[in-house]
């Protein structure tokens, strides 16, 4: 489970996130949504460790991964993905996954072979041999799911996973969620895909210029007039 | 798009035929040469440059660094196995080594700049080894020989020595083949992709690429002390020469960067071009160098062997 | 005794450290612009150091004369130059080392080839200015020194009331902020790389030319000392910032002279490097720069 205490974060002049507190317990999917710059992708970075937070503590599982260093955090059980996919480039889709897994006692063998059916459940099966950088923008959002589950942590982030996806790759990437989260993982989703958001989220946080305006199931949150506002404007 | 359906066992076996077969002929070949009373020097130096290359490559391809002042780990070399050899009488066999320890030590005090970022790191590199050497040509004579260096005395011997470099040379060529295959060479690799991402995938990022630093940096300490035993003299114009970063990323560039075998196809390609045409016009030497580079970077900057397995994909499988 | 010398280093480091932001300022444009990391760059301001000797030896042409001849001559050739190297680079896997690799080879290109046309000889610019120094209080100041002072003091200013105040130079500050962007508005970006790398290279002519009046000798292998220089200025004043590369090499000027007075010549550099060595790790941003840590 994650949880969000008073979390802060400045850039200078600029406020981009304000005391924001929340938590995401197991079998959960919460949802964040608000408009461009409303802090999103900044509490994304301050949890999985790339940015430092100015105030706040931040736990999973119960441990504090406040400010640790990324690689420790994720071994606290944290995985995320990115906006703009950050893949491997110039290494095989295999490679990707296998890089996850460094420390693991199994035997490459059996990682690859675990690896190769991950591949096979986003349909990337085929092109497992290619570098990563041959892929299209899509296909490299559902290698970063892969990579995430090869990783297999038990709080997962995914930043945007359906952005600039086609129907019927975001069809998979759901499947893969809602598997994935009836497996017993948490998930804190960012998406503009409203449609998408409130069919999988069981929870929703709406953030707007780094605050926490609104905070609820699906139904309150669509029809919270403060969200309708924020979004639509006046 | 899809590439070779072959089973992993099956390509590791093939795989690994391939790699053994060219260290085997390798390896036989260049044994031969003082036996049959080969072209020793031009063979020295190709095993010379091969390793530079190779040992270059592990903390350039493999990890995402381009040290411009990579010559100071063997300057460093040259100069500890001369000052040990010459100076306090000991013998080669455990100068050389002691000076590959050297080079990791100097590393190790470099280290701090692997949190540079590309350009950053490579102009403060060029600057560190710029001042290595000039604190190593402004120490008192006793010690490093001023600007006149460090002869060996009458040492030299070019069969030993000969022999001496080519057991470097595979041990190069095993680490970086064993990198490539090694959980840490998959480390190294996502690193040099997106050092941002692999933190955030569970890989320990400064403690991997220090390591790959400390293995690059032991490598060329070796060449420099071999060389020093193999040509009987030392000093700071040649020992830490710009020309010899130089020529270790065009030759590591020119056979392809993250790769195990592009250094060696890059390394013999320019060093048969370099002996057969150019050293009978020296200037002209320099000139052509540069304009490979450039044309290098403009059309194949991938290197052979890299734009190879771009072009057939179904080599990466099969090459390391 | 000491006093003299230090006035003599603080009033020689100025002049030299205004030379030095020249440096500075145009790979700053180059790699503000461009992205590109010129190693070449010493290599381009010794071939004005040649053109400019060249002029007046063989043509009896006043340095002074030189420079503006310089300036449009290396715009022109640094245009076209832009076209044959550049635009590949951009599809490359990492743009930025790429053409720092590349320049390296054009360096090396352009050393052997005034090595084969000049050959290893220093040389020096013959230009006597009368009187040959000024005197000011207990210092005699070359009169060259002083005059290359003024120039280059001309050209910063030039430059600086291009970018700021002119719409041609604002458009190449766009592009040093943001080169995706000033894409989509409209602007072409190879005519405005080109337009850089012609004025960084009409810059380094000028330099070139600014040089010989300095320091009393050049040769083809002078070009790596005024490139490490010029990373040096740029690094300590911030990758990309104009402004800070006149303030870095301002400093870095002095300091070398400063440098000079207590330690042997041969141990000048150290200090110089130091510097930079201390800036990126405690300031990494330079004095006006970005961040450069990965």
């Amino acid at each position: 489970m994650l949880q969000i205490e008073g979390l802060s974060k400045r850039f200078g002049g600029l406020v981009a996130v304000n005391d924001l507190s929340f938590q995401t317990p197991r079998n959960t999917i919460l949802g964040m949504i608000g408009v461009n710059g409303a802090g999103k992708t900044t509490v994304m970075n301050c949890i999985s460790g790339l940015y430092s937070s100015d105030t706040g503590r931040i736990t999973l599982d119960g441990k504090d991964i406040t400010n640790k260093t990324p690689h420790d955090i994720a071994h606290h059980g944290l995985g995320r993905t990115f906006q703009v996919p950050r893949v491997f480039r110039r290494m095989t889709l295999i490679e990707n996954l296998l890089s996850t897994v460094l420390d693991s006692p199994l035997s490459d063998a059996e990682l690859v072979e675990q690896a190769t059916s991950i591949l096979d459940e986003v349909q990337l099966h085929e092109l497992r041999y290619n570098y990563a950088e041959e892929l299209s923008g899509g296909q490299q959002k559902l290698l970063e799911l892969a990579r995430v589950m090869m990783f297999d942590p038990g709080t997962i982030l995914l930043d945007e996973p359906f952005a600039g996806v086609n129907p019927g790759l975001c069809k998979i990437l759901i499947e893969r969620i809602e598997s994935l989260v009836d497996a017993g993982k948490s998930f804190l989703l960012i998406s503009h895909d409203l449609t998408s958001i409130y069919r999988l989220s069981h929870h929703i946080v709406v953030l707007n210029q780094g605050q926490k305006i609104a905070e609820g199931n699906v139904e309150d949150i669509k029809n919270n007039p403060q969200v309708i506002e924020a979004y639509l404007g006046n | 798009m899809p590439i070779s359906a072959a089973s992993e066992d099956q390509v590791a076996i093939i795989r690994n035929r391939i790699w053994y077969g060219l260290l085997f002929v390798l390896t036989v070949w260049l044994a031969l040469v003082p036996v049959i009373g080969g072209n020793l020097p031009f063979y020295f130096y190709l095993m010379l440059w091969i390793t530079m290359a190779s040992a270059f490559n592990i903390i350039s391809g493999f990890t995402g660094y381009m040290p411009f002042g990579y010559v100071a780990f063997y300057g460093i070399g040259a100069f500890t196995t001369a000052i040990l050899t010459k100076k306090l009488g000991v013998s080669v066999y455990f100068s050389i080594p002691v000076a590959g320890l050297a080079g990791v030590i100097l590393s190790l005090l470099f280290a701090k700049t692997l949190k540079l970022s590309g350009i950053y790191f490579a102009i403060v590199s060029l600057a560190l080894s710029i001042i290595l050497r000039l604190v190593i040509t402004n120490m008192p004579e006793e010690i490093t020989g001023g600007s006149f260096g460090i002869s060996l005395g009458s040492r030299a011997e070019p069969v030993k020595s000969f022999y001496f470099m080519l057991v470097t040379l595979l041990a190069a060529l095993s680490t970086a083949a064993w990198l490539a295959r090694s959980r840490l060479g998959k480390a190294l690799k996502a690193i040099r992709d997106d050092s941002e991402a692999a933190a955030v995938m569970g890989i320990n990022v400064p403690r991997a690429r220090l390591l790959a630093w400390m293995i690059a940096a032991f490598f060329p300490a070796i060449c420099g002390g071999i060389e020093a035993w193999y040509t009987n003299i030392v000093d700071t114009e040649t020992a830490f020469d710009i020309l010899i970063t130089a020529k270790t990323i065009i030759y590591s560039i020119a056979g392809g960067l993250g790769t195990v075998t592009g250094p060696i196809v890059g390394t013999v390609i320019m060093v048969v071009l370099d002996d057969l045409i150019w050293q009978q016009f020296p200037l002209l030497n320099l000139f052509l160098l540069g304009l490979v580079i450039v044309l290098l970077i403009q059309f194949m900057p991938r290197g052979i062997v890299g734009t190879m397995m771009r072009v057939w994909p179904v080599l990466r499988r099969y090459i390391l | 005794m000491y006093e003299f010398l230090i006035l003599n280093a603080l009033v020689n480091g100025i002049i030299i450290g205004v030379l030095y932001s020249l440096i500075g300022c145009s790979l700053n444009v180059l790699y503000g612009v461009l992205r590109v990391v010129n190693f070449a760059h010493g290599e381009f301001i010794i071939v004005g150091s040649f053109f400019g000797y060249v002029l007046f030896t063989t043509l009896g042409i006043h340095p002074l004369l030189s420079v503006p001849i310089a300036a449009i001559v290396f715009f022109v050739v640094g245009y076209g130059l832009y076209y044959v190297l550049l635009p590949r680079l951009a599809q490359a896997d990492d743009p930025e080392t790429s053409s720092f690799l590349m320049m390296y080879g054009v360096s090396l290109m352009l050393g052997a080839g005034m090595l084969m046309i000049f050959e290893a000889d220093t040389r020096t610019l013959d230009f006597r200015f009368s009187p040959m120094s000024i005197h000011i209080g207990t210092l005699y100041i070359s009169t060259a020194r002083l005059v290359a002072l003024g120039v280059n003091l001309v050209v910063v200013g030039l430059l600086t009331w291009f970018l700021y105040f002119t719409l041609y130079g604002k458009a190449f500050r766009a592009v040093i902020m943001n080169r995706e962007a000033v894409q989509i508005i409209g602007i072409n970006i190879h005519r405005i790389s080109a337009a850089a790398f012609g004025l960084a290279a009409g810059l380094a002519g000028i330099t070139g030319v600014m040089i010989s009046l300095v320091f009393p000798a050049f040769s083809p292998f002078s070009g790596p000392d005024y490139t490490l220089i010029g990373f040096i200025v740029i690094v300590l004043g911030g990758l990309g910032h104009p402004i800070g590369a006149i303030v870095g090499g301002v400093i870095f000027g002095l300091t070398e002279q400063l440098s000079i007075v207590f330690l042997p010549q041969a141990m000048a550099p150290i200090v110089g490097f130091s510097i930079l060595i201390l800036v990126v790790f405690l300031h990494p941003r330079g004095l006006f720069g970005k961040k450069l840590l990965r």
